[in-house]
């Protein structure tokens, strides 16, 4: 009976000990993908600044613009409808950060509203009054330097977004993302400006 | 009380912190073994008296009082459970403040924010970590509360963050916002964010029993076998005596918060020496009615004991509660009080309702003057250089006065436009720092900054040489400060980011082939308080208790400070022999003043290392020692302040500007 029972409580020890090294793993994993996701939306937050700070310099530029070019009128609408497509989609977008259709909409969207600003600059070369008037030059700098901005904090979110899916992805980690519903996050991808249309943007 | 006392005592805090934990525990064992031995004792009858024939040549079971097995059975699995649950939460708050934060919903405030609510909160804690000397906190809101109320958690004043509703931020004025956020800084500056969080993991291993008997009697309830009744009454055991559990819990987080609560009140009050502001908060909370501070969240009751207000229900003994009554707390700024609180209209605009006059005239202003001064001196070369005494120094550590907190606005807003909006970005706030040790002669910068497009790109290199003129014009005041600010920015950096921002950094440092005393301070503190973001927070445990096995490295410190005051031999030797005596090291600690060599940077750096391990006192007299070694020449020069200064925040003690 004494040595039956001892080896019965050895292994009902090495078992609990083993269970508890199990759980206590899957926490330290949980907890790091917690961390992870909100480290991600944290940094998407860091582009809804700048976003922000944009569309609202871009209504003061049509504005100034708009004394000067009076015939471009086209040009200048499609500036201001692809503005205000982006600024919808940057509200879903941040209400979700990492969502896949709010994410690949915003992509397209700003896509769109950099390539109607570029025809927007093109256009304003020729008319060197508009070039040179003091507040178009001030609105065009700090457009610049908050799209900077935006491309160094897209930087930062999508570092972030990748290290995430990278551990949401990873085995054992994978076992923890599927158990508790950590879905996957999308980057945040803008293409360059190319001469074209308002995208369509889908918003099913 | 200064502020090393503090500390002390918020250390010596913990000790009865964990007396009372095992006392509760002690407690719950024996009611555990009572309740599982009336049971067992039960069932064992009941299975008797049933089954009587089975066992009719055994006699009637004999019930004894002490049944070992039972005992330890219940005692392992009381200390299991609550060691579990304690390991398991402290786990999870390892990664500091910014994990209790987000374990309240609360969501991060962008530095670069554009939001004017978000604008003003931002601008008061910003002037409140340049005045008390405490790196810029990040600072979180909880969106979804309506009511008043705040807290402060982290591990040390460099990793700590600030949590305020939404109500606090909508309905509280400028002023009553100042008083909440320096009730706040009063804790970090008190210790009290410390023992807090540890109060949080070894509370959550009592109160794991009730919520382990909640889940039982919820999931047996589905499944129940009427002739096997053991597990509903396992369940309902646990929960009853869990809440036995509970109510010490309560008792503990009552005990160790309530008269602290009081003490930050004062101590903000000293701060910002307007007891209007913190009154007049404290009046809406009361005008708000029921729920003027209550907060809605699950998680509340965890914390219930770091809140500015009373987050959870009102508990039915008065010893349960851990903060004092409003009234009470607002008698002591304004006895006149009647104990009325005027309405407050929460605005669905979200504009604050207009500030709650104090009824007692508010403090003599500080004279416009100042302002002039200040100003002037921003700019190096302005008026003259502010004359500061070595014994000045040590009690004004750790805490701030009403003149730090105007200076530290004026010195703000002071700031050139282009710095404090750098100080803002992320990204611009590397070019800041890089742009303050970029070397003065102009062929190095010129390589440096070439070195530096090639390792941070293009954008951060325009930046740093757009800003080298500002901030290469500003007095060596102002540089900590922005320093300050850009930590702030710069804790939003991804982590490939902060990699590629301090490998950049160290190799620029060392570029110029001389590390100037100060510049290597400089990245010391910037390294140090973003590494606890990115590598997880470490907590500070005190490992040297007496000065003598430090002595070497003290004599480090000190001969550093010496040989940056003076180039003299003999000077520099006065210098170590004036500040010496400060330590009261027993006389045969092997203290002398050290050659060149041995106080490098390098030496300088593992010193700090140790010596940020040291207890309260030890670095009381270390600084001590290090304000009478910079001062031995009759006076602290501007940059020797700095310096002192940014050695004071490598040893985790936030000194405000020496003015």
């Amino acid at each position: 009976m004494g040595s039956a029972l001892i080896i019965l409580i050895v292994v009902l020890a090495v078992i609990v000990v083993v269970a508890l090294g199990i759980v206590g793993y899957a926490i330290g994993g949980f907890n790091k993908l917690v961390t992870l996701r909100n480290r991600y939306k944290n940094a998407y937050a860091q582009i809804d600044v700048q976003l922000k700070r944009r569309y609202d310099l871009i209504p003061n530029l049509v504005e100034t613009a708009k004394g000067y070019i009076k015939h471009e009128h086209d040009t200048l609408e499609d500036v201001t409808k692809a503005r205000n497509i982006a600024y919808v989609a940057s509200q879903a977008a941040a209400a979700n950060p990492g969502d896949a259709t709010a994410m690949k909409n915003l992509g397209a969207a700003e896509a769109g509203l950099a390539g109607t600003l570029s025809r927007l600059m093109v256009v304003s070369e020729q008319y060197p009054d508009l070039k040179a008037n003091q507040n178009m030059m001030q609105l065009t700098e700090e457009l610049t330097s908050t799209e900077n901005k935006i491309a160094y904090a897209r930087q930062a979110y999508n570092d972030s977004v990748m290290v995430y899916n990278t551990d949401r992805e990873v085995f054992p980690s994978n076992i923890l993302a599927g158990a508790f519903n950590f879905g996957p996050a999308e980057l945040l991808v803008i293409d360059k400006p190319e001469q074209r249309d308002a995208p369509k943007v889908s918003f099913s | 009380m200064d502020f090393f006392e503090q500390q002390a005592k918020a250390h010596r805090k913990t000790k009865w912190l964990v007396f009372y934990f095992i006392l509760a525990v002690a407690a719950l064992i024996p009611a555990f073994y009572i309740a599982v031995l009336v049971v067992f004792s039960g069932v064992q009858a009941h299975q008797y008296y049933r089954f009587r024939y089975h066992y009719y040549n055994q006699g009637p079971p004999q019930f004894s009082a002490w049944n070992p097995p039972i005992f330890f059975g219940v005692s392992i699995g009381v200390l299991a459970i609550v060691g579990i649950g304690s390991a398991y939460k402290t786990m999870s708050l390892s990664s500091g403040g910014s994990a209790v934060s987000e374990l309240m919903g609360g969501r991060l405030i962008s530095t670069n924010t554009n939001d004017s609510n978000e604008r003003k909160l931002l601008n008061v804690v910003e002037e409140m970590a340049i005045a008390s000397g405490v790196p810029m906190p990040q600072v979180y809101v909880m969106d979804d509360e309506n009511g008043i109320n705040a807290f402060a958690a982290g591990y040390k004043p460099g990793d700590a963050t600030i949590t305020v509703t939404r109500g606090c931020m909508r309905i509280l004025s400028r002023d009553e916002l100042q008083g909440v956020i320096g009730h706040e800084f009063s804790h970090i500056l008190n210790g009290d964010i410390r023992i807090n969080l540890r109060l949080m993991g070894t509370i959550f291993g009592i109160m794991c029993i009730a919520i382990m008997g909640r889940i039982l009697l919820q999931s047996v309830r589905l499944e129940r076998r009427d002739n096997n009744a053991v597990l509903p009454i396992l369940g309902v055991v646990l929960l009853v005596i869990g809440y036995i559990g509970v109510f010490f819990a309560r008792l503990i987080q009552a005990a160790l918060s309530r008269q602290r609560e009081f003490l930050a009140d004062a101590s903000s009050v000293q701060f910002t020496r307007n007891p209007g502001g913190i009154t007049g908060a404290l009046k809406k909370i009361g005008g708000l009615g029921e729920m003027g501070s209550r907060l809605s969240h699950a998680h509340a009751e965890e914390l219930s004991h770091m809140f500015f207000g009373n987050g959870v229900s009102e508990p039915l003994f008065g010893l349960l509660e851990t903060h004092p009554p409003l009234a009470d707390r607002i008698r002591v700024f304004e006895p006149a009080f009647d104990g009325v609180f005027p309405e407050v209209r929460y605005d669905e605009e979200g504009q604050a309702g207009p500030p709650i006059r104090p009824t007692r005239a508010p403090m003599p202003d500080i004279p416009n003057i100042f302002g002039t001064v200040v100003s002037g001196a921003i700019l190096a070369g302005g008026s003259e250089p502010p004359v500061i005494k070595p014994h000045v120094v040590l009690p004004v550590l750790g805490n701030p006065t009403p003149l730090h907190l105007k200076y530290a606005e004026q010195l703000r807003d002071s700031l050139p436009d282009s710095v404090r909006a750098a100080a803002r970005e992320p990204a611009d706030a590397m070019a800041l720092v890089f742009a303050m040790v970029l070397s003065n002669d102009e062929n190095q910068r010129a390589q440096q900054l070439a070195g530096l497009e090639q390792s941070a790109g293009a954008g951060v290199r325009e930046k740093a040489a757009a800003l080298y003129p500002d901030v290469s014009q500003a007095a060596a005041h102002a540089h900590l400060p922005m320093l300050t600010l850009a930590i702030g920015a710069l804790k939003q950096l991804s982590p490939d980011q902060y990699e590629v921002f301090s490998r950049t950094l160290n190799w620029l440092i060392e570029s110029d082939d001389k590390v100037e005393v100060f510049e290597f301070v400089l990245q010391k503190i910037v390294l140090r308080h973003l590494d606890s973001q990115f590598h997880g927070a470490t907590k500070p445990i005190l490992q040297y208790y007496s000065i003598k096995p430090l002595a070497p490295e003290c004599s480090v410190v000190l001969s550093a400070l010496a040989m940056a005051g003076s180039q003299d031999a003999g000077e520099i030797q006065k210098a170590f022999d004036a500040g010496a005596p400060y330590l009261r090291a027993p006389d045969d600690s092997e203290l002398g003043l050290l050659p060149s060599e041995g106080c490098g940077v390098e030496q300088l750096d593992n010193a700090l290392n140790k010596l940020a391990l040291a207890a309260p006192i030890i670095k009381k007299n270390l600084i001590e020692a290090c304000a009478h070694v910079v001062g031995a020449d009759g006076v602290i020069m501007e940059s020797e302040a700095e310096l002192l200064r940014a050695i004071c925040d490598t040893l985790d003690c936030p000194m405000p500007p020496l003015i």
